[in-house]
């Protein structure tokens, strides 16, 4: 490599480490807008993956089976399968992409966050292994009182 | 936002809320007669001495301030080290905190 060369590559590499994170490629509302519109959970898997070929194993997902308060429900989920997406959905809102995890090397890929439910429904975990393939987890929880309206 | 992060036995344990109302478009309809003014964190991520740790899209069924948790890999990072998160929402507005590894 001669040294104008080595300097461009330098450059550029500056250039991209100066750009937040946040803006980078791994966006998935940017790269992959239709999947947060779609109102099954269903569309949103084969927006966001491009497949819903999936296999019912290795995702676990912990909920309260009742939900006294639909504007902030616990979901823990986690996952032992290498992956490189994890995504949860729910069927209980309009619309049914809640969040997506871009999972980098050192993420242990153990989640818990807190989600509205308009109404008791189900919650769906889909993990894209390092291997391509889809696993899915799904659990159901009744919700007492709706979040979305509030 | 707060946020905590603590390194043990090489996996470093976070625990953050961000203030955000989240509010989703049927409720800024309903508000505001608009369904455009919904307002919500649209992604999330964090790093430590410039490696992402946690990189995160969001959408607006997060509950209001909403709670994260998660684990990453310590091995490479001591207590100490900085802990930067950053969210963004859909009207662009931007907030960050850097904390230390306990």
């Amino acid at each position: 490599m001669n040294r104008r060369k080595f300097l461009g590559y330098f450059g550029s590499a500056v250039a991209l480490s100066v750009v937040p994170s946040s803006l980078s490629a791994d966006d998935y509302r940017a790269l992959k807008p239709k999947a947060w519109e779609a109102k099954t959970v269903e569309d949103a898997i084969k927006e966001l993956f491009g497949s819903v070929e999936m296999i019912e194993k290795g995702v676990k997902i912990k909920l309260p089976s009742v939900a006294s308060n639909g504007g902030a429900v616990p979901v823990k989920f986690s996952t032992k399968i290498p992956a490189k997406t994890v995504a949860i959905f729910q069927d209980a809102n309009p619309e049914s992409a809640v969040a997506v995890y871009n999972v980098g090397k050192y993420d242990l890929t153990q989640y818990s966050l807190k989600i509205k439910m308009g109404k008791s429904g189900t919650i769906t975990v889909v993990v894209e292994g390092l291997d391509g393939k889809l696993y899915v987890g799904k659990q159901s929880l009744e919700v007492a009182a709706g979040g979305c309206e509030g | 936002m707060k946020v905590k992060a603590k390194l043990k036995n090489g996996v470093v344990k976070v625990k953050m809320m961000a203030k955000h109302a989240m509010s989703t478009y049927n409720q800024a309809e309903k508000k505001t007669g608009d369904r455009e003014n919904a307002n919500f964190i649209t992604h999330l991520s964090g790093t430590v001495n410039d490696k992402v740790v946690i990189d995160i899209s969001t959408s607006q069924f997060l509950s209001k301030n909403p709670i994260f948790q998660f684990k990453f890999k310590g091995d490479e990072f001591k207590s100490g080290d900085e802990f930067s998160m950053t969210w963004v929402d859909r009207k662009g507005k931007t907030k960050t905190k850097k904390v230390k590894i306990k």
